[in-house]
């Protein structure tokens, strides 16, 4: 029904889940502080998602209706302690600053979303690259906000310092309300642009 | 076969657990030492950081940490070592914080004159205010800070004080209840370490 091309431009733009869909703002409030922390938690989100449409669109026509979103959450719960026990062998470091977020992917609405929405109704391997986009685009909103975030917080971009040491942080950026003000500034602007563009065309 | 039959949502639901949960169990128990590992490791660090013994590899944490003894007295685990001829002993503490336990790593030497080091493991104060207690800047002030009638005071924000024969260190501008959970938490663990270290040849 749609090109991997068309599905990329979807989920990363003019359906964008965090800007257009508003979706997973839980984890864009809480993880966005730093940007490292950002894009392990992005990574582990678009992992979870691509991997999780994938199954359930490999095992779609075996799921009875009944339990068909309890099948879902189970795959996608596997995926997510997947990623949980990885962080923990190999980035304990970075296991303990994203703390209970890790396991809170399971209830990141995109996840669930994507496999409602798109693998229940589509063959595997396009399944699995719309949940990659979608994990995509929630990526590049968070990273949009961390860079902001992290910036006038702490002055560092991905802990190197930029700005100098005389710049005095802003404490509301370290804290989560300025995810919400930022996430607003972000989808003030995604739809004014999206707007023009429907208007020019 | 009808899909959408009891006995065939049952089973499915059963098997399709059981083969996730096993795949997790193994997964599990696969890395288990490796977690473990790490969690010793991070153990290892916050003790040598207190102790103001300096590290840079996984490697040279576990063989500085081996020259660590370790002796228990009155059923807590202290941690000793000759630093530059004077003896340093090391306890783990958990605390009250303002929003939470903090747990960390106080270092001081065995006459209870100076504090040689402190390290914060776990916390959760306010981001950008209490939970500065992890920088630097802060830690430094108990790198040989005289310790003044048992105890190292933490001062309101002020003139500031870098003399470190004061007994005093200067508290967090905007988290004064944290300030004041770490004036609490350096007078009992001081007082603890006083009482074990008087108490006993260590």
């Amino acid at each position: 029904m749609s090109s991997p091309s068309a599905i990329l431009k979807e989920n990363i733009w003019t359906s964008n889940p965090i800007f257009m869909q508003v979706l997973g703002i839980c984890s864009a409030l809480a993880v966005t502080n730093l940007l490292a922390n950002t894009m392990i938690m992005t990574l582990g989100v678009t992992f979870v998602t691509a991997l999780s449409s994938f199954t359930v669109s490999l095992m779609k026509s075996l799921i009875p209706r009944k339990v068909r979103m309890i099948v879902q959450t189970l795959i996608i719960a596997f995926y997510v302690i997947i990623v949980d026990i990885l962080l923990r062998a190999y980035l304990p470091d970075m296991s303990r600053a994203l703390g209970p977020y890790v396991g809170l992917i399971i209830t990141n609405c995109i996840i669930m979303g994507r496999a409602e929405a798109f693998a229940q109704s589509n063959p595997p391997l396009i399944s699995a690259w719309d949940g990659a986009t979608s994990g995509f685009g929630y990526m590049a909103v968070l990273l949009a906000i961390a860079f902001v975030r992290e910036l006038l917080g702490f002055g560092t971009v991905f802990g190197f310092q930029v700005l100098p040491g005389s710049f005095e942080p802003w404490i509301i950026m370290v804290t989560p309300p300025s995810a919400f003000f930022l996430l607003g500034i972000i989808i003030w602007a995604g739809k004014t642009v999206m707007n023009r563009e429907g208007a020019a065309a | 076969m009808n899909k959408q039959s009891l006995l065939y949502t049952v089973v499915f639901t059963f098997v399709v657990s059981f083969v996730f949960v096993l795949f997790l169990s193994f997964a599990n128990e696969t890395t288990r030492p490796l977690v473990e590992l790490n969690r010793e490791l991070a153990r290892q660090r916050s003790i040598l950081a207190a102790m103001g013994i300096p590290f840079s590899s996984p490697e040279e944490v576990q063989q500085q940490f081996s020259e660590v003894e370790q002796l228990t007295r009155d059923e807590i685990t202290l941690f000793r070592r000759q630093i530059d001829g004077r003896t340093v002993v090391a306890k783990e503490f958990v605390g009250a914080g303002l929003w939470g336990p903090i747990e960390g790593v106080l270092a001081v030497t065995a006459d209870l004159e100076r504090t040689i080091g402190i390290e914060i493991v776990d916390q959760n104060e306010t981001p950008g205010l209490g939970g500065r207690i992890t920088e630097d800047w802060f830690k430094d002030q108990l790198r040989g800070q005289r310790i003044v009638d048992g105890a190292v005071r933490v001062g309101s924000p002020g003139d500031g004080d870098t003399d470190p024969d004061g007994g005093v260190m200067d508290a967090i501008t905007g988290a004064t209840r944290t300030s004041e959970s770490m004036g609490v938490i350096l007078r009992d663990e001081l007082q603890r370490l006083a009482d074990i270290l008087n108490g006993g040849n260590v």
